[in-house]
């Protein structure tokens, strides 16, 4: 554990260095230690405590999972060198190191958004700069205060992120409109804290027998939805899908907390309740403070299996749809994430290998179908994708975005998103 | 407007009329916390005139019936369609609020 001594906490520049066991349960404690001892750096506070605190704990995540191979017996020990507008953390195990003949090298482009290089996604997407030492049992994370915006990321406003495993196994990012108006302040925070949102969604990974789409099309003044397909031992898939009820940059702090938890509890191999523990573990905090709250429905799919297992926290839109056209629902195990907490049930559901479709989405999807006399936009959705079930799972998204895109919303628009998934 | 506040007896009543969604969320807030400060304990709010409540108006709900019952008071939901009742049910929400079949009912000590 860390060393007392070592704690103090510099007063406008310098190094404090922390030790941790090799405990997955050790690591939030430690990064928000990590995140106070940070703060005289002055960084902007959201950058501090979203950008910092995500790259850190997936370091550090990666160290245990990776480097010590959660041998609780080596320590990760965690350089911080705080300087006024900087703030440097080198992560380092005890590890090997990435032995390049045995795992795929996570550093290596092609290698990004496969599974075990998910964490390093995140680093890249949230840090300044990100740098492994030849080794490779060590990482070097920096983050800097920016003039003006608290997020450097590339404009303009992604309409649309579209994800599916393509050649180069990363996502399609379509970028449909990009109108450079004049923003305010808000609108500004707004537009910042959505790109952030579609800069975390990941890419969806390549998975022998499993052929999966996924797509959040933002709105312009939510920005909560999110979906994950994760790769699992054993030949599993995992798919996730998020509605966090608020907006902006609270919302993309649960969102991206969210992913980088559930990475940590796939590579465990638990089963969706204990991944939902996890996960409200993470982000529970977090959910009471800022008065938010998240529906999640978690599925997992094995190979052959005749059944998907899942854990549902207050989703209202998650459907196995047969070849026949006849639905069932994943009806919620739990309510949503920030009321109740743990513990979670986990429920099974029939499922027809390379049969059965795999349909979750977000009510801002089914709120802005077009609806047709009594038919609810829930029932239009499930409609449309059984007529178009033989479909590849991507132009089942085009055609449910299609029927979303023609109609007139009544209400304002939320977060339209949608996951579709067949699997052998 | 979308809400209408009234009292009756001890019990502040808010009517929703049309939609509790992403858009009109925060007034029905900022009505509620100005009652809760004001003092007042009981709150019941009736969907009879209420077509749809999205995941934010879900949203609020749980977040002012937090903010209620931190300050030892109650607040109930009357009068859910049969859409609106299924909504509650599918989010497992109806574990967390005391939903009442309509006004009197909501209305009882």
């Amino acid at each position: 554990m860390s060393d007392p001594a070592h704690e103090r906490i510099p007063e406008a520049s310098g190094t404090v260095v922390l030790h941790l066991a090799s405990e997955i349960d050790a690591i939030e404690g430690m990064v928000e230690r990590a995140v106070a001892c940070c703060a005289p750096a002055g960084l902007d506070r959201d950058r501090l405590l979203f950008n910092f605190r995500v790259g850190l704990t997936e370091a550090i995540s990666n160290a245990i999972l990776f480097g010590n191979v959660d041998d609780p017996g080596k320590r990760v020990r965690i350089e911080l060198r705080v300087r006024p507008g900087e703030v440097t953390a080198r992560v380092s195990d005890e590890g090997g190191g990435f032995d390049p003949g045995a795992v795929p090298d996570p550093r290596l482009p092609e290698n990004i958004a496969k599974d075990s290089g998910r964490g390093i996604f995140l680093m890249r997407a949230l840090m300044d700069e990100v740098h492994f030492n030849d080794a490779g049992n060590a990482v070097t994370l920096v983050l800097r205060d920016l003039p003006g915006p608290s997020v450097s990321l590339p404009p303009p406003l992604p309409d649309e992120v579209d994800s599916q495993p393509d050649a180069a196994g990363m996502p399609g990012v379509e970028r449909q409109s990009g109108e450079g108006e004049a923003l305010d302040g808000l609108s500004r925070e707004m537009q910042l804290a959505h790109d952030l949102q579609m800069k975390l969604l990941p890419p969806i990974p390549r998975v022998r027998g499993v052929e999966a789409a996924a797509r959040v099309v933002p709105a312009e003044s939510v920005g909560g939805d999110f979906y994950q397909v994760l790769q699992l031992p054993g030949g599993r898939t995992g798919v996730m899908i998020g509605d966090v009820s608020g907006h902006g940059f609270p919302a993309a702090l649960i969102m991206a907390l969210v992913m980088s938890a559930a990475a940590i509890s796939a590579q465990q191999g638990g089963d969706p309740a204990t991944v939902l523990e996890h996960l409200d573990r993470a982000i529970g905090d977090e959910l009471e403070s800022t008065e938010m709250y998240l529906s999640l429905c978690y599925c997992v799919l094995s190979p052959g299996m005749p059944e998907v297992v899942y854990a549902n926290a207050g989703h209202p839109h998650a459907f196995i749809v047969e070849p026949s056209g006849t639905t069932r629902r994943l009806l919620a195990t739990d309510p949503p994430m920030g009321i109740g907490g743990a513990p979670f049930s986990d429920a099974r559901v029939e499922w027809a290998p390379g049969e059965d479709l795999l349909l979750l989405f977000t009510d801002g999807l089914s709120d802005t179908v077009a609806r047709r006399g009594r038919k609810s936009g829930e029932d239009l959705v499930l409609k449309t994708v059984a007529r178009n079930h033989r479909e590849p799972a991507v132009e089942i998204l085009d055609r449910l975005f299609e029927i979303s895109a023609q109609s007139v919303p009544l209400i304002p628009a939320d977060d339209r998103t949608a996951v579709v998934v067949r699997a052998e | 407007m979308s809400f209408r506040e009234r009292t009756v007896g001890r019990v502040t009543v808010y009517d929703v009329d049309g939609q509790l969604i992403v858009g009109n969320r925060h007034e029905l807030k900022r009505m509620m916390l100005e009652a809760l400060e004001g003092g007042a304990r009981r709150f019941v709010i009736d969907f009879s005139r209420t077509g749809y409540i999205d995941s934010s108006g879900l949203g609020v709900l749980i977040t002012l019936s937090k903010e209620v019952r931190a300050q030892g008071g109650d607040l109930r939901l009357a009068s859910l369609n049969p859409d609106l009742q299924r909504l509650f049910e599918l989010t497992k929400l109806d574990t967390f609020f005391r939903i009442c079949d309509d006004l009197g009912e909501a209305l009882d000590e």
